[in-house]
Formats: structure tokens, C-alpha cells, sequence
């Protein structure tokens, strides 16, 4: 893979005031206007003026294009705008956030006094650490060759309408099609001096055809199973999709597993196609080595982690097979960016290494906590939320071989493709997922097909089973927007690269 | 701010043969703690309008947050763009004729007034009285105003409170949970919410594994309603009834479960969280899902109802999350007779006690199977008897066959808060018992209680 770098300029504290609002960005036009940059200082002057040891402010404008047909019917047609700004603050050692949606300075500094008055009001005593991180101007916009708001709606219904008319099948009960489109600016600037200028552009699509008789309901879906997948990326990656050259075949397929045989229970070989990988890693390997999961913030709700900060380096996660790598400069990725929700640049990491626990997902107070690294993967749901530790880009590296390959070498065992249902316990060990489709393995060859496949396993022990990744010709990357964690609630859009994976003695079949 | 004032300035610069619009304001705040110490205090203060033109046909919804003359001018340009580009939906209903709306409760001006000091202050009183494991969750209130304006003339407005707090009592090996949610914080007492949590906690030191069986088990409320919720996605929601994925296609009538249950939704019900109207400004109507074991039937939108034949029962989602159908969040089951959670576990004799689940999955929607996780209190029930502590277990059940005998249910009911807060404040929750079963499956062990 290439890696895009980030362009920056580094910048003492002290020559903030001096600052010009636009770093070293390669030359593109500037995101955000001068009214933003004033209503980001405001809020961060108001904010120390108030007290706080440190603050910064976001202001963020998001505008989001939604289309959705089913059945030859336009179901959603939406272009939502937002806006608004955030302040977080650190007083007494306690923090605080408010938020306004006057893009103001007025709005930025209610939001900052409001912001300090709960800190102050929280009652923490003592100091937090904040791991250091050198004052930088800078700005990242995604590259895309077709802006995807440059396509226009009526085009965009357009393809949804083509792509689900050629899922017409007399057992397909719904077609249906969709494709969004998202624009994000921010500036974020800090009582560190940081100043930093950004605008991430996504699209995505996808299309599911839902099939049924005799009371069977079965479905299958493109490119995966949520909502479609999306990308950081141009038009150009929704007409990369090819949804209307894949929709027949979905529709076949879903029509076909109404009379497939139901997947046994077993406890076998299982070979997982690269969409279900993706949600694997997600779910078995992004959230526990959250670092605030690890620290137990995140207890009461999303659960904390099997892991201890003390295993890292350590901690057996999976077999050689495993090579895990966090990644905010993947290009394409919905995690990518120049730097994340507090300033800091993008960076690849390694979190598990030929099965070794290398590293953890932190902000800077939880590496400043763990004394190691210095943040990185703060990510915040719009100008309303504070940021929490997110997954950015996490992928699965590859191995070597074709799916063919990891096949062949299988006298018996099930292939397991597009995920249908997920769910993981508050530690992330006892996980149990569905797929939409499965086929048998017999002599190295796939078989019939099978449906309502379910695997189960508790995370080491599945991992510690991984032997043979696919080769890097096999690596698919997608994006999911759904990722949800905090109190109130966050979405955070993130993105998962990997090759098919086999792993041995898996239990299949979980019945109700 | 009023919203329905917004309502009017943005209707009025509307131009399209239909135009609907929905403003929600919010001011809230959430006093969040881990290890018993406040560590992400978050207030918020937004106004979202929604324009939804109709025109020939076709339909189309533009959104902001911009309440000044620009910004409504500039929505109202967003949105013929929009219908501009949609193609002509037959079953496109029109929009909500103007209805006159029950009188609710729902609202308290000493919730209303609560600031980020009380907001902190309540959480405190939580956290001083968790003992002796630290305590995690949160205090949080807000105040919203939904308010609706068509050109068919519809105008409708509502103003309501709410407050939650949640309490995860928790140390080494030991974890505990308990949460109230009530449209007046008054009736929150955040110290008597962390003491439940704690106490739960304190029993289930030293958990032990129970192997993957199908067992008897009584849920406590806080299970059993986020059971329902997840099974309402499919099985009690319209659009999926026309779809052929809810478990009551081809049920409708039928006695499927155990004649002890009962569901209703029921919006009005002062001891829920109140709600007059829905988001399409279809006044809320009381709808009976099951009738003592008994499937009448899921609840409808406008777009559903008008493809099953039938009328809205007010059950509209707001417009962004509307393709999913209609889905009940008022939802009552009704009590039994059981005195408690123990007298329950009598029925019982021999089998588990679950406090709360994690991470639910719909498994198969047809079928109604859901899979999950306990936590934060599992226990044997021996000889009738609450008993040892369990790890947190994985089941995978079949809520009919879950409903299917039930051997008994609490008389006192509780409301559970079923939203996670997520985009826009809106406060939505369960009114469940205590309830005992005969079949619950277990499918595997997780990880033992506390961090």
C-alpha cells in the first residue's frame, strides 16, 4: 500500500498569535473561512480565561446526502446540513464540554464558559496528564476526483432505481439500493496552539435483495451487509462498485438460499471471506485495545477489555498468522485523516505483531497514562459530541495465497462470506457472528450452498487457531459508519482492510 | 426557543404543492462518570429543522440547524432541489391531516430547570453511594421540544422532560446494575440507584461457570425489555410484517404465547415517558401487539398503513431513520403476581437469574431468535433460591419460545430506558416486569462480573 504523509508545519506555542490560518497543505483552497478561526479562538480565550489549565474548540459544518430506493420506490431522498461548535475544556484537572451551534464567537465562548462551569461543577480533584504533543498548523483534505455532490440527485436516484431492477426475481419480496455522500469541515484550534484545518469527503453504496416463501426469510446483500460500504474517496468509488453488475447474482443468491440446507453445528475448519474478516477485526481486536476500554471509562456501557495495559508486549493475541496495524493515513479509509479530534497527526501503528500485543488505540490523556505513544486515534461524532478513543483504519495485514489456495489445502470445513449478525461480550471474549451465506468444503473444494450460519468462539483462542491469511491480492478494504460507543451516543465511521482468513477447530451451527 | 414558531417561519417559505415541517430543540446535559469520578461532562443545546416537500408525486426532505431567516430561506431551496430530483411514488401517502391531540404529561419545569451544577450534583449523590467498588454510568436531563406545521393546516407541539440515572457498581470481579429513567428527575433518587447497583455487585464475587443448557430463568426488567426492544425491530413493526421478516406474519390471531403476556404500546401513559404525536403528526394511539398470548398485531406509519389498508397508529420514526419502518417505544408488558424477583425464582426452582444483557443481535428475524450476553449479575437459582454468581453467559433464544411459558411475573413494573441518546435527544423507554421463564438457552460463557 502507498501511505499518504501528511504535510505540516511545526510551530512553537509562542508564535500561535502569529500565526497565519492556513499551514503547509500542498496549495488547496482553504476549507474553512476566517469566521471559523475566530469563533475557535474565542472559544479557546474564553475557556482560559475561565481557568482552564487547557482547551480547544471545534467548529464543524457536516452535510450529508442520502438516497434510498426499494422496490422501484424513491424511500429516502435527504441533504441534511449541521453545524456548530464544540469546546472542551480541562479545569482543576476535571473536564468539561459544551457545545452551540452558532458558528460564532459569542456561541463559542457561551459554549466555553458553560463548558468550565461543569468541569469546575465535577469536582475532580488533582491533575490529568496530557501526553505532550508539539504545536503544528496544518490542514488534510480527502483527495477525490468527482466530488460526489458534483453528481446530481436525480443521477444518484437514477442508478439506485437501475441497480434494484436488476434484482427483480419472482422470490425476492424486496430490492432495495442506496447511496450517501458526506462532507465534513473543521477547524479545531487549542489553548496548545494548534490550528488545524481539514475536510473529509465520503460516499458509499450498497444494495440488498431480501427474499422469501413458506415462511423463510433469507437475505443477501452488496458490498456488505451494512448499509453498503463507503469510502474517503470520490464518485469515483461508487461507480467502482459496480452495484448493477452485482445485483443479479445477489438476487440469485438469496433466492437460492431459501432452498439451501441449514449449516450444521460442527466443530470444524472455517474459512471467512474478507467482509466478515473485516467486522472479526472490529469487534474481536479494535475495541479491546481501546485504551479507554482498558482503563474501564467505557465500562457502564460499550465494556471494557480483556486486555491490561501491563500485557503490552507481551500478551499472546493470536497465532504468527496475526499481524494487526492501525492506521490513519490509509488512503480511502474513513478513518483517515491528517490528525484526529485533538490535534494529532496520523500515524501507522502496529497493534498485534505475528500474534504479539504491540500497541493500543489511545488519546493523549490514556497515553500519557500508560507512559507510551501520544494519541492519535481521538475521534469525535460531529460538533455536539466530545471525542472519544475510536478505531480510525484497522486492518488485518495479508498473508500470502489466493482464497483458491486456503480452500484447497481444506478436506472439510465451511467458507463463511457477508456478515449477518455480530454480537460480543462487555470484555470482548465470547463473541458470536451470523453470515449470510456459507458454503461446505469438501476435498478442498467449495460445495453446496448453506444457510443461517452462525461461529462462535472467545477471542484468543479464535485467534490462537488463525493459520493462513490470504495474500495481499485477496485484501479488500471497507467502511463502516455504524460504530457505536459513548454516553450520549456516538456514531464513528471506520475502515477495515482484509484478506480471507482460515481458521481451525471453530464451532458453527449455534442453535436457538 | 419555540419550535413551533420555527415551524411556522420555515413552512412559510416553503414552496411545493405539500410541505411538512418538524423542528426539535434540545437542551440537556449529561453528568458522566467512571471510577467514581465525573471524567466526560457533555451539554448540549441544538434546534434540527426538517422541510419534507411533496410535489407530483415525488417527496423530498432537506434538514439544518440554522433557525435564522438565512438559513430556513436557504432549507427551503435545498428542499425543492431535492423533490426536484425524485421520481414519482405511487404509494407516497399524503401528508397528516390536522387531528386534535390527547393531553399528556410529560413535562416538569423542575427537570426543565436542572443545570450542569445539579446535573453533577446528582451524579455525586450516586457516586457517594456506591461503598465501596467505584461506580460508572451516569446522571443526565434534558428538556425538548417537538413541534410540527404542514400546509394541510396540522399543527401540533409538545414539550417534555426527561432523566436517567444508570449505575454500574464495579471493581475486581464484581459488577452490578441498576437505572431509573423518569420524566421527572424528581422521582430519581440517584443514591437509592447506586446502592441497587452495588448491592448486586457485592453477590457476585467468585462467579462460576454454567455449561451451555436450555434453562428455566427469571430476567429482571432491565432484561426483559432490552429483549423486547430488539425483537420489536422485526416482529412488532409493520413495514416488517408487509416485508414477511416479523415473527407475526402469518400469526396474526393466532395464541402463541403464554397467556400471562400481555403487550401493549401505550405512548399516553403518564408513567412512561410520554408522547401526544409522532413524527409525522399522527396523534398516538393504543395499540394492543399481543393480548393475553394472544398476536393482534404490529404498529404503523402513515406509508405502511396505507400499503396494509389500515391507519396510522402513530407510530412514525423521525425522517432520517424512517426507512426502517415503524417500531413501538412505548411498549407495556403486563404485570403479574409475584411479589418479587424471589418469589419468581420459586416458580422457577431450578435454573439462572439474569440482571441485564449486552450487545443483542437479531440472529433470525422470522423466527424471532436473538442472541446476546448477561453481565453485571448472573446467578444459579437452586431449589428456588437465588444462588451462586455466574460468569456473564451467551444465550441465543427464541423470544417466542422465550414467551411461550411463563411461569410467572413480577407485579411491580419498571420503566427502562431503551435510547442510547445517539444524534438528536429523544427519550424513549420500555414499562416492564420482572418475569420468569421456562426456556432459555445458553450457548456459551463469557467473561466474569467487574472490570
Amino acid at each position: 500500500m502507498t501511505r499518504w504523509v501528511v504535510e505540516v508545519q511545526v510551530l512553537s506555542s509562542a508564535l500561535r498569535s502569529l500565526l497565519e490560518p492556513h499551514g503547509g497543505d500542498g496549495g488547496f483552497p482553504r476549507v474553512c473561512c476566517e469566521g471559523l478561526r475566530e469563533a475557535c479562538a474565542a472559544g479557546v480565550d474564553a475557556a482560559v480565561g475561565a481557568g482552564a489549565s487547557y482547551a480547544d474548540a471545534r467548529a464543524v459544518t457536516r452535510h450529508l446526502q442520502s438516497v434510498g430506493t426499494k422496490n422501484g420506490r424513491v424511500e429516502t431522498l435527504t441533504d441534511a446540513e449541521t453545524e456548530g461548535i464544540g469546546v472542551r475544556v480541562l479545569v482543576g484537572g476535571a473536564w468539561g464540554f459544551a457545545c452551540d451551534r452558532r458558528l460564532t464567537p459569542e456561541g463559542a465562548r457561551d459554549a466555553a464558559l458553560r463548558a468550565c462551569a461543569f468541569a469546575a461543577a465535577a469536582g475532580v480533584n488533582g491533575r490529568r496528564a496530557l501526553a505532550p504533543l508539539e504545536a503544528r498548523s496544518g490542514s488534510y483534505r480527502t483527495p477525490v476526483r468527482q466530488d460526489p455532490f458534483s453528481v446530481s440527485l436525480a443521477d444518484k436516484v437514477a442508478l439506485c432505481l437501475r441497480a434494484e431492477a436488476a434484482m427483480q426475481h419472482s422470490d425476492v419480496k424486496v430490492a432495495q439500493a442506496s447511496v450517501r455522500a458526506l462532507s465534513e469541515r473543521k477547524l479545531f484550534l487549542s489553548s496548545d496552539g494548534a490550528e488545524i484545518d481539514q475536510e473529509l469527503v465520503e460516499c458509499g453504496g450498497g444494495i440488498d435483495a431480501m427474499a422469501a416463501v413458506d415462511g423463510l426469510f433469507q437475505m443477501r446483500s452488496y458490498p456488505s451487509a451494512h448499509v453498503g460500504v463507503s469510502a474517503q474517496a470520490g464518485w469515483e468509488f461508487v461507480e467502482g462498485l459496480g452495484l448493477e453488475r452485482e445485483a443479479s447474482r445477489v438476487a440469485e443468491e438469496a433466492a437460492a438460499l431459501l432452498r439451501a440446507d441449514e449449516c450444521p453445528a460442527a466443530v470444524t475448519t472455517v474459512v471467512i471471506a474478507a467482509e466478515q474478516m473485516q467486522l472479526q477485526v472490529h469487534e474481536s481486536v479494535g475495541h479491546p485495545t481501546e485504551l479507554d476500554r482498558v482503563y474501564g471509562t467505557e465500562a457502564a456501557y460499550a465494556g471494557t477489555s480483556f486486555l491490561q495495559a501491563s500485557d503490552l508486549g507481551s500478551l499472546r493475541y493470536g497465532s504468527e498468522h496475526m499481524n494487526i496495524t492501525a492506521d490513519s493515513t490509509t488512503p480511502s479509509g474513513l478513518g483517515t485523516f491528517g490528525f484526529d479530534d485533538e490535534g494529532v497527526p496520523a500515524s501507522r501503528e502496529p497493534v498485534v505483531a505475528e500474534g504479539v500485543l504491540r500497541g493500543f488505540l489511545t488519546s493523549r490523556e490514556t497515553a500519557a497514562r500508560l507512559g507510551k505513544g501520544s494519541g492519535g486515534s481521538m475521534r469525535a461524532d460531529g460538533w455536539a459530541r466530545m471525542p472519544l478513543v475510536r478505531m480510525t483504519n484497522l486492518h488485518l495485514e495479508p498473508g500470502s495465497g489466493s482464497l483458491e489456495e486456503l480452500i484447497s489445502e481444506v478436506d472439510e470445513g465451511i467458507f463463511l462470506d457477508t456478515n449477518r449478525s455480530w454480537s460480543i461480550d462487555d470484555k470482548r471474549l465470547n463473541f458470536q457472528f451470523g453470515t449470510q451465506v456459507a458454503r461446505e468444503i469438501k476435498g478442498g473444494k467449495l460445495g453446496r450452498m448453506l444457510r443461517d450460519a452462525t461461529y462462535t468462539g472467545v477471542t484468543p483462542v479464535f485467534w490462537g487457531s488463525l493459520d493462513r491469511v490470504a495474500g495481499p491480492e485477496e485484501w479488500v478494504m471497507h467502511g463502516l459508519t455504524n460504530c457505536g460507543k459513548g454516553q450520549p451516543g456516538q456514531h464513528a465511521h471506520v475502515s477495515h482492510g482484509a484478506s480471507p482468513a482460515r481458521f481451525r477447530d471453530v464451532q458453527v451451527g449455534v442453535k436457538s | 426557543m419555540d419550535a413551533l414558531a420555527i415551524a411556522e417561519r420555515a413552512l412559510a417559505l416553503a414552496s411545493g404543492d405539500e410541505a411538512e415541517v418538524v423542528v426539535g430543540t434540545e437542551r440537556s446535559g449529561f453528568a458522566r462518570y467512571a471510577g467514581s469520578e465525573v471524567h466526560q461532562p457533555t451539554l448540549i443545546e441544538n434546534a434540527g429543522v426538517q422541510l419534507r416537500l411533496l410535489r407530483d408525486g415525488r417527496a423530498g426532505l432537506a434538514t439544518t440547524n440554522r433557525t435564522d431567516d438565512e438559513g430556513l430561506a436557504e432549507l427551503a431551496r435545498r428542499a425543492a432541489d431535492v423533490v426536484a430530483s425524485a421520481s414519482e411514488n405511487p404509494d407516497l401517502p399524503p401528508l397528516a391531516s390536522p387531528a386534535s391531540f390527547p393531553e399528556i404529561d410529560g413535562y416538569d419545569e423542575e427537570t426543565a430547570s436542572l443545570g450542569a451544577e445539579d446535573q453533577a450534583r446528582l451524579a455525586a449523590a450516586a457516586i457517594g453511594a456506591s461503598g465501596d467498588l467505584d461506580l460508572y454510568g451516569y446522571f443526565t436531563s434534558g428538556v425538548c421540544e417537538l413541534a410540527i406545521a404542514s400546509t394541510t393546516g396540522l399543527r401540533a407541539s409538545q414539550r417534555t422532560t426527561d432523566a436517567t440515572c444508570l449505575a454500574l457498581a464495579a471493581g475486581d470481579g464484581a459488577s452490578g446494575y441498576a437505572e431509573r429513567t423518569a420524566w421527572r428527575a424528581g422521582e430519581i433518587d440517584p443514591a437509592e440507584v447506586a446502592e441497587e447497583a452495588a448491592g448486586k455487585a457485592a453477590r457476585t464475587r467468585g462467579a462460576q461457570e454454567a455449561g451451555p443448557a436450555r434453562y428455566r430463568a427469571v430476567l429482571d426488567p432491565y432484561a426483559i425489555a432490552e429483549l423486547l426492544y430488539y425483537f420489536s425491530f422485526d416482529s412488532l413493526n409493520g413495514l416488517a410484517l408487509l416485508e414477511e421478516r416479523s415473527f407475526f406474519a402469518g400469526r396474526i390471531g393466532e395464541q402463541v404465547f403464554d397467556p400471562q403476556v400481555t403487550l401493549v404500546d401505550d405512548a399516553l401513559d403518564p408513567s412512561g415517558l410520554p408522547a401526544a404525536f409522532d413524527f409525522e403528526g399522527t396523534p398516538k394511539q393504543h395499540v394492543t401487539l399481543v393480548e393475553e398470548g394472544v398476536i393482534r398485531g404490529p404498529v404503523w406509519d402513515r406509508a405502511t398503513a396505507a400499503r396494509a389498508g389500515r391507519e396510522s397508529t402513530g407510530h412514525a420514526l423521525p425522517a432520517a431513520s424512517r426507512a426502517f419502518g415503524p417500531v413501538p417505544t412505548a411498549v407495556t408488558m403486563a404485570a403479574g403476581k409475584a411479589e418479587s424477583v424471589e418469589e419468581l425464582a420459586e416458580l422457577v426452582g431450578d435454573g439462572i437469574y439474569v440482571t441485564r444483557l449486552h450487545y443483542l443481535s437479531v440472529v433470525s428475524p422470522h423466527e424471532g431468535v436473538i442472541t446476546g450476553m448477561t453481565r453485571d449479575g448472573t446467578f444459579r437459582i437452586r431449589d428456588g433460591k437465588i444462588a451462586e454468581p455466574l460468569v456473564n453467559l451467551r444465550f441465543t433464544v427464541s423470544v417466542p419460545d422465550l414467551l411461550a411459558d411463563v411461569p410467572g411475573l413480577t407485579r411491580a413494573t419498571q420503566l427502562v430506558n431503551e435510547s442510547d441518546f445517539y444524534d438528536d435527544r429523544w427519550a424513549y423507554g420500555y414499562r416492564v416486569p420482572a418475569l420468569a421463564t421456562a426456556c432459555f438457552n445458553v450457548t456459551g460463557a463469557g467473561s466474569g462480573p467487574g472490570l
